[in-house]
């Protein structure tokens, strides 16, 4: 069974067409890199999974389950068992490394020296235990990326979503946390759809590359 | 150097009219007979009618402030964030009691309830005496200062959700529903705006005379306006307004502390677009019927009962031939008090937005501490400062109305064009003078027409409150210069119910029309160019 299976799935923004009947299905521990320039559809096919926007057309499955269907959300995404890295990272300003952690756990009600496990162990994975008190602004642009992928990942999700997180970051960063993504892909054995814009970062990243333009998937791939 | 020079003299301006009359009438206070002296303050200290006082004021202004936090945080979200139907025209309706003198509210509470009001021949004596026991006092106070100060924390937080970075809230929908998300995301980054709101309701409640004047409540205004009015008495007057001054330092000193740096600038968050609505859905009817009925309740009905009490043509008439020169000359001073606090104020957020001089931060702050301060204080300084033989040209004139208006409302205005200036890229004036363009063609041809929404939105607020100002203006008019809201506040005593409903109706209409044309003559052009 597909951890996600999209089907002709179709989206339009005031009029103008993001995304034109595509299909795209991923599998358990695979690492789908999509790639494409600026607003070629490659966001909206993130937020449609998560479930922040509906497709207009087509439906979209989760483990199986139909999650989204023409124009309806029939799952809203706190359902959906998704991580998600933001190419802003939306660390929340207000809360420690810690918290920004917690907050998921909590809320699937897990209880405080099972949250507290968990937290530990992701943030040890990620080498950021030292830092578990600190805010978000008090932390280096790498440091923050590694919370945002251990906020995602802490809840042990099936499907991980990467929106451009690596784009902001020097070359010498970007090298490094790829490293890092891929480690954890090993230890952890997520599924995963990274999106960019970088060939090489694609290159390094993907067990298969879509690549998409103009709202439509051009070329599919298994990488070298 | 002409920016450098042209930036200190507004300085120096704001030093003069904001500045030293606060300062006159501390020193006047603390001088008997020529010489220094704390006297009075220890009469202060000692009086129980002003521990009194104190008790009220306070108690007053903190359950205000409970009531509008606790009910216009909500309010503002369900406004600000929901799918709610016509939520634009509600917040539009709620907002009204803000932009109107706050007695009005008063007036038509009492013409509804009162002895003699609508509703007596309805629900008997019986009833009317219980509302009126409870209207003239503690609690009508409250609810009427509800009604009014209830726009700040909805508009605040509305204003304050707009700023969030809608991604922030997406990594929360990921694990949980909207409410575990406005409770653990949203509520904590828009704190900052509440505690804004909570600290503006309480030093307005705190110092807002002509409701608790109206309603017969003793709190520190009443006692000040009363003592200077009635009695002439300006030490007594001094006396009951240095504490609220001194609780309006406290406060700002405390929101200097903890909150300046997060209100400071508001930008809207770069990805509005994909900002979010938490959908109501099946509640969606039930929310709408209970935001409904509130708009009813606070805003309408009072506003329907003006209309009701002043129905005829005759009250018109009598209002007119009794206040339409006030009209006029509230019309007048309201255009030229915007105006120049749209000029004043543009200079003064340029300044606090750029830092142009190292004196920014004392600037902002005297600004906002003159216009948290009571309104009776104020118009006690400005008399203490310029009611002297070589400035009766000012004292002696309407000058002295505008140069009120200036001293406590720069704040606004100014705070309005910093936010404006800080969404324009400073590379727009480096490029004018890149060309060679003087710092006064840059602000001419550059930033003002870039800032030109912001200062159309200082120009709206600076008549609102220009034309709405009933406490400065009723301590310093001059004779024959009395505007409406004091025309009407001097009719009250004598004047009958149906005379001063009309002339409150007056008052809205002169309120609001010119705010409606102003906005929708620019947005009409819009939408004609589009087609």
């Amino acid at each position: 069974m597909s951890v996600v299976d999209i089907d002709s799935v179709s989206k339009s923004y005031d009029g103008e067409m993001a995304l034109d009947r595509v299909s795209l299905q991923v599998e358990q521990t695979e690492r789908v890199v999509i790639l494409g320039p600026s607003g070629c559809g490659k966001t909206t096919i993130l937020r449609l999974i998560a479930g922040f926007i509906a497709p207009d057309a087509g439906s979209i499955c989760i483990a199986g389950e139909l999650v989204s269907r023409d124009g309806r959300i029939l799952k809203p995404p706190e359902e959906r068992d998704l991580g998600m890295v933001f190419q802003d990272l939306a660390l929340w300003p207000h809360l420690s490394v810690a918290g920004n952690l917690e907050f998921g756990l909590k809320a699937k009600g897990m209880a405080r020296r099972q949250r507290k496990d968990a937290i530990d162990e992701m943030l040890k994975l990620v080498g950021m235990q030292a830092l578990a008190h600190r805010r978000p602004s008090e932390l280096s642009g790498g440091q923050q990326q590694r919370v945002a992928l251990a906020r995602a990942l802490v809840l042990q999700p099936k499907l991980l979503l990467m929106d451009e997180p690596l784009s902001s970051l020097d070359l010498d960063l970007n090298l490094r946390l790829r490293k890092e993504i891929l480690r954890l892909h090993e230890q952890l054995g997520f599924s995963m759809i990274h999106v960019t814009h970088d060939r090489d970062e694609a290159l390094e990243l993907a067990t298969r590359m879509v690549t998409m333009n103009a709202g439509h998937i051009e070329d599919e791939k298994a990488a070298r | 150097m002409a920016k450098r020079g042209f930036l200190v003299f507004i300085v120096l301006l704001l030093l003069v009219i904001a500045a030293m009359p606060v300062v006159s009438m501390l020193l006047e206070s603390v001088m008997v007979n020529a010489r220094l002296s704390f006297a009075p303050y220890a009469g202060l200290m000692t009086s129980a009618h002003q521990w009194t006082l104190m008790g009220h004021s306070t108690a007053l202004s903190s359950l205000v402030t409970l009531l509008t936090v606790a009910l216009g945080v909500p309010l503002g979200i369900v406004l600000g964030k929901t799918d709610l139907p016509l939520r634009r025209l509600f917040a539009a309706v709620f907002v009204i009691p803000l932009l109107i003198p706050p007695y009005i509210i008063a007036i038509s509470w009492s013409d509804l309830l009162g002895r003699e009001g609508l509703v007596a021949p309805v629900f008997g004596t019986a009833f009317t005496e219980s509302a009126t026991h409870l209207l003239f006092g503690l609690p009508g106070c409250v609810a009427v200062l509800f009604t009014i100060f209830l726009p700040i924390p909805m508009l605040l937080t509305m204003i304050f959700l707009r700023t969030i970075d809608p991604h922030l809230e997406e990594a929360g929908r990921l694990v949980t529903g909207w409410r575990g998300i406005l409770k653990g995301i949203t509520l904590p980054l828009i704190l900052p705006g509440i505690l804004l709101s909570a600290m503006l309701v309480f030093l307005l409640s705190l110092g807002e005379f002509s409701v608790p004047n109206f309603l017969r409540y003793d709190v520190f205004p009443v006692e000040s306006f009363v003592q200077f009015s009635a009695f002439y008495d300006f030490r007594a007057a001094t006396a009951a307004a240095v504490p609220l001054a001194a609780i309006t330092l406290i406060l700002l000193l405390a929101e200097a502390v903890f909150l300046r740096d997060k209100t400071y600038e508001l930008h809207p968050s770069a990805d509005a677009g994909q900002r979010r609505e938490i959908e109501l859905g099946t509640r969606r009817r039930a929310w709408f019927v209970l935001v409904a009925v509130a708009a009813v309740a606070l805003v309408v009905l009072p506003l329907v009962v003006l209309l009701v009490q002043s129905a005829g043509l005759h009250a018109y008439t009598e209002a007119l031939s009794r206040a339409g020169a006030s009209l006029m000359r509230s019309l007048i001073y309201a255009v030229i008090g915007a105006t120049l606090l749209t000029f004043l104020g543009f200079f003064t957020g340029y300044l606090v937005h750029t830092k142009a001089l190292r004196v920014w931060r004392t600037v902002d702050s005297l600004t906002i501490f003159v216009f948290a301060l009571p309104s009776t204080v104020v118009g006690i300084g400005l008399i203490s400062l310029w009611n002297t033989p070589w400035t009766n040209f000012i004292y002696g004139t309407p000058l002295i109305i505008i140069v009120g208006y200036l001293a406590k409302y720069t704040a606004l205005t100014s705070r309005i064009s910093a936010a404006r200036l800080a969404q324009i890229s400073p590379s727009m004036e480096e490029a004018a003078q890149v060309c060679g363009a003087g710092w006064f063609r840059r602000m001419a041809r550059i930033v003002a027409p870039l800032a030109r929404r912001g200062l159309l939105a200082a120009w709206t607020v600076g008549y609102i409150f220009s034309l709405r100002d009933t406490g400065i203006t009723m301590l310093v008019y001059p004779a024959g210069h009395e505007t409406l809201p004091v025309r009407i506040f001097t009719l009250m005593a004598n004047g009958s119910q149906q005379l001063i409903a009309a002339l409150c109706v007056i008052m809205i209409i002169a309120t609001l029309l010119p705010v409606g044309l102003v906005w929708m003559v620019p947005a009409m052009r819009r939408s004609q160019a589009i087609k």
